[in-house]
């Protein structure tokens, strides 16, 4: 099980917003613990999939200097579940950002239906120590993530289609 | 790669506490991506810990009655420390209510004396015989399967 | 639009019940922030960001929550307690801030008691004028 729950960039406005599309799959080993017999996209997953991409949002709105870290889910609201076959598409925007933090706001969409609504707040852990010991690199922002990114930013350069 | 985020029920005051405990291994795949040279429980696995610590309380309480039990909101789940191979989490989940289709609890995931997480949240219960009468034999299958679960996590 | 001190406390005290998921009940002008409300250092950042939106101001960290840098600094600790430099400095950046209480035994694992409901009220009031 790899930890990346998004699948592309569909948007990406510097600072401000994105938007990033998961495709849910039966191939995903986890959907059939969840629940055996009918196989749905576990919630907390959800919130995963909005955290990367708000993450990669807020980390990249500081050139990812720190490493962006999920420090509270301040609110998240289901309305439907996702099923295998699904695509789901993730927006978020930055509410508030700052050195030491940030604030995002976002849905999750099926189509024009709306999923969930998730708002999070995310440590600069750099600048919040809190006494706990870090390894210096930016561990946070892996080459996966930056493919994510480069990939669209490529496609973008292009003039292809998203 | 199980998608199970507890691993024993310890404890249980029936519709009010239930106490379960979560052993953190490098054995578990996603640790290699979260992260690289720092491995740790990623939070929302955090949270679902707590999620499904709760879930056995609605189960156990409504009998099985309802084989859906989801996330409907979860509020003010905040992270304080991680959770790293080698550890093992208790979590503590307090029902505020328990109705056939409808629950709430606070939680709380604590290593030692170190707190990990703490959440409050709803869950929604459901069969999906309710929207759609044929699926009545799917929602046979969840419970069975569940039973057995229940059974792997609890022993009276 | 001039706020009165009772309106600015009913929206901090919307902003805390949010922010920390509490009960309206809760909330009194001498709560303190950590002991009695149970904030963590992620909910003061979330409780700026809130303050800034609700209020339309802007919430420079080092101004609500200065402390930080007074505790950390030798000059102004001193076994275990605030030093009267370390006092002076913690009073001229938080003068919104009641410190009589402190004054009496200036314990430095103190501080934190000194960011109640009251201060920030004091503060956001502070900041509409």
């Amino acid at each position: 099980m790899r930890w990346i729950w998004i699948d592309k960039f569909l948007e990406f406005e510097s600072g401000k917003r994105a938007v990033a599309l998961k495709n849910v799959t039966l191939a995903e080993e986890h959907l059939h613990d969840h629940f055996p017999g009918f196989p749905i996209m576990p919630e907390c997953l959800m919130i995963e999939a909005m955290a990367q991409t708000a993450g990669i949002l807020v980390g990249e709105a500081r050139q990812f200097q720190e490493k962006v870290i999920l420090a509270k889910i301040k609110n998240a609201v289901f309305y439907h579940y996702v099923q295998p076959g699904d695509t789901i598409t993730l927006h978020a925007e930055i509410e508030s950002i700052s050195p030491e933090a940030a604030s995002t706001i976002g849905q999750i969409k099926r189509g024009d239906t709306l999923i969930a609504q998730i708002s999070l707040m995310f440590s600069h852990v750099d600048k919040n120590l809190a006494g706990k010991q870090f390894p210096q690199e930016n561990f946070v922002f892996t080459d996966m993530f930056h493919s994510l990114l480069s990939g669209f930013m490529e496609q973008k350069a292009a003039g292809g289609k998203g | 790669m199980k998608f199970i985020l507890i691993d024993k029920i310890t404890a249980i005051e029936p519709a009010k506490t239930l106490t379960a405990i979560k052993s953190v291994s490098l054995a578990e795949e996603y640790l290699a991506d979260h992260f690289p040279i720092f491995p740790v429980l990623p939070g929302v696995l955090l949270l679902e810990g707590l999620i499904e610590s709760a879930s056995w309380l609605v189960r156990q309480k409504n009998q099985f009655a309802q084989s859906m039990v989801l996330l409907e909101n979860a509020r003010n789940v905040r992270y304080k420390s991680f959770a790293a191979p080698g550890m093992q989490i208790q979590y503590t989940v307090n029902a505020k209510t328990i109705e056939d289709n409808t629950s709430s609890f606070t939680g709380v995931g604590v290593c030692g004396n170190e707190e990990i997480v703490a959440a409050q949240f709803t869950l929604r219960h459901f069969n999906l015989a309710d929207e759609n009468p044929k699926m009545a034999m799917t929602d046979g299958q969840i419970v069975e399967n569940m039973k057995k679960r229940w059974k792997l996590l609890w022993t009276e | 639009m001039a706020m009165s001190r009772d309106e600015i406390y009913n929206q901090v005290k919307d902003v805390l019940v949010d922010a920390l998921g509490l009960d309206d009940g809760d909330v009194r002008e001498d709560a303190t922030l950590m002991g009695d409300l149970g904030a963590e250092s992620i909910d003061f950042l979330d409780i700026m960001f809130r303050l800034e939106k609700a209020f339309n101001i802007k919430v420079p960290r080092e101004e609500l929550f200065p402390a930080e840098a007074v505790m950390n600094n030798p000059e102004y600790v001193s076994g275990g307690k605030v030093t009267a430099k370390g006092l002076a400095e913690l009073k001229s950046q938080m003068p919104h801030t009641d410190f009589s209480q402190f004054e009496k035994n200036p314990d430095v694992n103190k501080v934190v008691d000194l960011f109640t409901v009251g201060a920030i009220v004091n503060f956001v009031e502070g900041k509409l004028k």
